[in-house]
């Protein structure tokens, strides 16, 4: 039975008319946008949050310089949805786009949205071990604007790679919603780095897809600092034995911003294993959301996967929000989760305070050392400083 | 200028609504070395914390003067710059701070709140590592987080690293003898001594005479649910060693 669709709802659905994708604006016409009695949308309730979407426009001016400079790193840029590709490509990668729909294998409307709304996805296939930096920069521009921009990449067997994703905009109430499916093939490596720097008026979706063959290795880092309203999504199957992922995340949430990650991790089969460290600090009346679910499928014996949420709240008007769950069919598992989640600790501050630090400097000690080891593993020096600065600016 | 560097008067102090320092009186002159002992739960930490300005022991009556200036309205932090020093009997351990970062920001936040210029980072280095040679410090402790890990001696010996650095004036010792073997009780009085000068006092918190052996006192007192009940010289340390607490308790 359709539902009643909402002005903002309305608009979404003419887009996908005008943008020919019948089947999934039928199914959008089912189910509008996602509510809280979606259980994975359940503490960001788009059909609340999105009131306003705006047209989708490519105007805006675009610098020829990336945001951050990163030593010998290759840069893609896309604006407003339009990729652009430096001339010259480094070895080892192949670039490209297609327009179009592109395949989604999340079961999520948003993500349908974000396949049908896409004017050009970039494709990148990546072999051996990669010297270059991938930075890709994602930006939205000009007056506010609807966006919809997506990535495939190919790690082929044996690749090795670092690939940072930014996410930048003007001062103007964008919604931009994008996606990134990334599949490691047997035995390649990938760190991969993500990081909302958008502004406060922007309200950012990211649909994160991973699939792990055999022998391969993920890192992967999320950074919420920018949006207003940011929601990621992230997927993750593991498909081939002895592989291994380390998921990470940190949410910088102050003023009235809503940031929610929400993660899914299926081990599908035996003999693999992840780590899963998330932290959210929060101020003023900002909420912070971690879902984390770990789903171990029957025949996927031998697993091990730790998830961990860690919560600091600055004040009291600010939220934290923390839903683990653990679905598990093989019975040779090791699998657990905790949660922590308060305020600084007052013996600590006292301590610093006791040898003259003053309250304000204490505090920030205290908080950067609570943040610093999400960012442990990252041995790039221009990426760490990046990280660095980013919860220093944010702290002061 | 006076002589004296610490006036507790009749010091009453609550912690959780519940009184626990009766009246405390003291006076420490420039240069002495005082030591307090008393049995457990007698209140002695309690007097550390009311000194140095921890959240929740709210003075009910009395005043503390340090160096002849009333403390009792500062920040924790600002008597830390006036010259207070509490060597805790539980060092907090901070992780994700390394010794050296924190001991870096201690003593620039003094210098910069004393108006003067912050330490540039060679000048640094060379202070820290004199100062750790001679508690016998090794330099792998000051790059891990601090008091992370640390053995009980270890977080002892940081402790004294921290004075001898800060170089305050009135330093307070509370049970830093507490869970140290003989040696590593000998390189902390040996610390502790080399900073006597005639400009500094002590306050050293104990609970057995052991230390007193090491660090010699020129006044002793002993505490008894919640105030001085005894004051004697150094002999006194021993007479209470020999006949036990109990003795005083009749008095209070
Ligand atoms: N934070 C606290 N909350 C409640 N009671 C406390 C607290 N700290 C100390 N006390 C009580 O105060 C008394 C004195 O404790 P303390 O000063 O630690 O003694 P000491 O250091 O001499 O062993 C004890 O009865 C103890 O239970
Ligand atoms: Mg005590």
């Amino acid at each position: 039975m359709a539902v009643r669709l909402k002005a903002s709802e309305k608009i979404l659905y003419n887009a996908l008319i005008k943008a020919e994708a019948q089947n999934i604006a039928d199914e959008f016409l089912q189910s509008g946008l996602p509510n809280r009695k979606n259980e994975s949308y359940h503490y960001s309730d788009l059909k609340l949050l999105l009131d306003n979407i705006p047209d989708i426009l490519e105007n805006g001016e675009f610098s020829s310089e990336p945001e951050f400079n990163i030593a010998g790193a290759y840069n893609i840029f896309i604006n407003n949805g339009r990729v652009e590709i430096a001339k010259k490509l480094p070895k080892d990668v192949e670039i490209g786009t297609i327009s179009g729909t592109v395949f989604t294998p999340e079961n999520d409307i948003v993500a349908k949205l974000n396949s049908a709304l896409s004017k050009e996805s970039l494709q990148l296939e990546i072999k051996g071990n990669l010297e270059n930096i991938i930075y890709i920069e994602h930006r939205s521009n000009g007056q506010a604007s609807f966006i919809n921009d997506n990535i495939e990449i190919e790690l082929l067997a044996n690749a090795n790679a670092i690939i940072i994703e930014i996410f930048t905009s003007s001062n103007n109430s964008h919604l931009s919603n994008h996606a990134s499916r990334i599949n490691l093939a047997e035995n390649s490596n990938l760190t991969h780095i993500v990081l909302d720097l958008s502004a406060k008026e922007n309200r950012h979706l990211y649909t994160l897809t991973y699939e792990v063959e055999k022998e391969a290795r993920l890192n992967s880092l999320i950074i919420h600092k920018g949006a207003n309203l940011a929601r990621t999504q992230l997927f993750a199957k593991f498909v081939g034995e002895n592989s291994h992922a380390d998921f990470s995340g940190l949410t910088l949430a102050e003023s009235e911003q809503h940031s929610d990650i929400s993660i899914n991790i299926s081990h599908a089969v035996a003999n693999t294993s992840s780590s899963e460290n998330y932290k959210s600090v929060v101020r003023d009346r900002a909420k912070g959301i971690f879902q984390g679910k770990i789903l171990v499928e029957r025949d996927a014996q031998k697993i091990d996967a730790k998830m961990m949420h860690k919560g600091l709240m600055l004040s009291d008007d600010a939220q934290i929000l923390v839903k683990p769950e653990l679905e598990i069919y093989a019975d040779d598992v090791i699998c657990g989760h905790g949660a922590t989640c308060g305020e600084l600790d007052k013996d600590s501050l006292f301590y610093l305070m006791s040898r003259g630090i003053a309250y304000e400097t204490a505090r920030a000690m205290l908080i950067k050392a609570f943040l610093a080891e999400i960012f442990d593993f990252v041995e790039n020096k221009n990426i760490h400083e990046i990280l660095q600065k980013l919860i220093d600016d944010w702290l002061n | 200028m006076s002589d004296i560097m610490l006036e507790i008067k009749n010091l009453h102090v609550n912690v959780a609504d519940k009184e626990i320092l009766k009246g405390v009186n003291l006076t420490i002159k420039k240069g002495e070395v005082h030591a307090i002992m008393g049995r457990n739960g007698s209140g002695k930490s309690t007097l550390s914390y009311a000194l140095t300005g921890k959240e929740g022991y709210e003075i009910t009556k009395g005043e503390i003067l340090l160096d002849g200036e009333n403390i009792l309205e500062m920040e924790p932090n600002e008597r830390a710059v006036a010259g207070l020093f509490l060597a805790f009997q539980y060092p907090i351990e901070i992780p994700g701070v390394t010794t050296m970062t924190f001991l870096k920001a201690a003593m620039n936040a003094q210098r910069k709140a004393k108006g003067q210029e912050e330490l540039s980072t060679p000048d640094f280095m060379r202070a820290v590592k004199k100062t750790a040679q001679e508690l016998d410090i090794d330099s792998s402790m000051l790059k891990r987080p601090l008091n992370v890990g640390f053995s009980g001696g270890e977080k002892k010996r940081a402790e004294i690293l921290q004075m001898a650095l800060l170089k305050p004036k009135m330093c307070i010792f509370d049970e830093t003898d507490s869970g140290l073997d003989i040696d590593a009780l000998k390189i902390v009085a040996k610390g502790v001594n080399a900073l006597r000068n005639e400009n500094r006092s002590m306050l050293i918190i104990t609970h057995y005479q052991r230390l007193l052996n090491y660090i010699v006192p020129d006044i002793v007192h002993v505490f008894s649910d919640g105030k001085i009940v005894k004051t004697g010289d150094k002999e006194l340390a021993l007479e209470l060693e020999k006949q036990g607490y109990s003795k005083f308790d009749e008095v209070s």
